[in-house]
């Protein structure tokens, strides 16, 4: 959807705004893919900010809505287009492309086949291993990689700004984490589930699209698989809670829908009709009473 | 948390090799090998036997951890996985072999509308895209070297790895697609979310190999 999204708003010539979509996709697919034609993405995007406030932000409403649709723990692993290129430019490799194969699918025998310059074999095996905080970026600075101190204190800044909204524990670099959509600039992360085996999601910065399309303006972004998501929803046997019953005497229905809003409002669904004997629910009268338990709920409520 | 779930071939080529690997890493089914899923002498590891091209999909999506089985059944998926490692055998190449008294040298040289029999018709299918020429892809489940003498198919796509069996079906290679060996495969999410455990294991089983 970014890749819509994008071409909207430049030629709508709007440079700011946060946006967020739950929409039917169409794709291509080769006949490799095990995947639909059609699928559900739900996303957002930051465009106008290009901080590191900015892709914390993304980052961290990605996690906050996996946590309100009930998917506690998910885990963001973050990747750096700038220092990957950087790396390949050191290097002077060639076949970029092939690399970018080699090092998403952590495969040496790959890696070996783009070069065969030891000390990038070093270097390269060393993104693809390593996971942890900003100090994976130190580390690949010592090793040799040279024009990461912007890396480094982007790095250290965004966990800071992470950590700020709760989130420290779930967010890992790992720089084998590189996208498949060309248009990223900048940071990119990807989203897991423990025990679901594909990832949920992902996203990260695309100024350069925005420039392709005729705009100079800063984005970010995310998105997750509502199919996923719903599997594993589903999976999760998450009990929906049935609406709550409200029941009136003769007389009582006003209060009684004026009780129901007031639930509705607080997100409890209920339903009101005229009591005829039921065993079960609230019963509004002069007193509004929890039939089941026999507690007067006047204060409660 | 549940266990991690290897997966290895239940036939073919790979098994052997595999099952000896496992051997030396000290872990044994603890049933027969007719049970698809097993626990292990190793707690904590339950071997999947499956079909070596059914490994990389049953990786991909997330249903077993870790796998061995060819970068040949891997590239033909398509699918994303990690390679953690070579195992260091089950060596072959993929190669496209002509009947051995055909004129054409090269895979090149092959006309549009040539006729390809072949099991890995993903694979082939890329490989003659990426030459600019047409072919008619026959996809089987075996035997494919018979395909030219019985006139089915004008070339063949297969797997070999001294030559012999071609030669003895009066083919000759004339091209290699790939070439592969057994892998240590590895679903991505297992392997950012349970670390500890995969890399232990990808540890023993590389040391094994």
């Amino acid at each position: 959807m970014t890749t819509q999204i994008a071409r909207m708003l430049a030629s709508r010539a709007c440079s700011e705004g946060r946006l967020f979509y739950i929409e039917n996709c169409i794709r291509f697919l080769s006949p490799k893919a095990y995947s639909q034609r059609e699928f559900w993405q739900a996303g957002a995007e930051l465009v106008g900010e290009g901080g590191v406030e900015a892709d914390g932000e993304v980052v961290a409403l990605a996690l906050e809505c996996l946590e309100r649709a009930g998917l506690v723990g998910a885990k963001v692993d973050l990747g750096s287009i700038p220092v990957f290129r950087k790396t390949v430019e050191q290097f002077n490799i060639t076949n970029y492309e092939g690399l970018r194969r080699a090092i998403s699918a952590k495969s040496m025998g790959d890696l070996r086949e783009v070069t065969t310059d030891k000390r990038a074999i070093e270097v390269f095996a060393y993104m693809m291993e390593e996971r942890g905080g900003p100090d994976v970026l130190t580390r690949l600075s010592e090793m040799g990689v040279r024009g990461l101190n912007e890396d480094v204190r982007y790095f250290e800044e965004l966990f800071d700004v992470i950590k700020a909204y709760g989130y420290s524990r779930n967010v890992r670099i790992d720089l084998s984490t590189l996208r498949e959509m060309k248009y990223y600039n900048g940071v990119v992360f990807e989203i897991f589930l423990e025990g679901v085996g594909i990832p949920i999601g992902g996203g990260g910065r695309y100024d350069a699209m925005m420039k392709e399309f005729g705009m100079d303006v800063s984005a970010a972004g995310f998105a997750v698989s509502v199919d996923l998501l719903v599997r594993v929803v589903e999976g999760l046997s998450v009990r929906r809670s049935s609406p709550l019953q409200v029941y009136y005497i003769e007389g009582y229905r006003e209060k009684a829908i004026g009780l129901a809003r007031r639930l509705r409002d607080k997100g409890k669904p209920c339903t009101v009709s005229r009591y005829r004997g039921e065993k079960e629910g609230i019963l509004v009268g002069e007193t509004i009473i929890e039939m089941n338990g026999g507690n007067s709920l006047e204060e409660k409520l | 948390m549940r266990g991690v779930i290897l997966a290895v071939p239940n036939k073919g080529r790979l098994r052997g090799p595999a099952m000896e690997v496992l051997e030396r890493a000290n872990i044994r089914p603890l049933d027969n090998d007719r049970v698809y899923l097993s626990n292990t002498t190793l707690e904590g590891v339950q071997l999947l036997s499956i079909r070596a091209a059914d490994i990389p999909i049953y990786i991909y999506y997330g249903i077993a951890d870790l796998g061995i089985t060819g970068r040949d059944v891997v590239a033909e998926s398509g699918l994303e996985v990690y390679e953690l490692a070579d195992m260091g055998f089950g060596e072959c190449s993929l190669v496209v072999a002509v009947k051995s008294d055909s004129k054409y040298r090269d895979p090149s040289e092959l006309p549009h509308g040539t006729r390809v029999a072949t099991e890995f018709p993903n694979l082939t299918k890329q490989f003659f895209n990426e030459l600019g020429i047409q072919v008619e892809v026959i996809t089987l489940r075996g035997a494919v070297e018979i395909a030219p003498l019985l006139g089915l198919a004008d070339c063949v796509v297969d797997l070999s790895s001294t030559g012999r069996t071609l030669e003895r079906n009066g083919l000759r290679a004339i091209g290699t697609i790939l070439r592969s060996t057994a892998k240590l495969i590895c679903n991505k999410v297992a392997y950012k979310t349970r670390y500890e455990q995969i890399k232990m294991l990808e540890d023993l089983l590389v040391r094994s190999a």
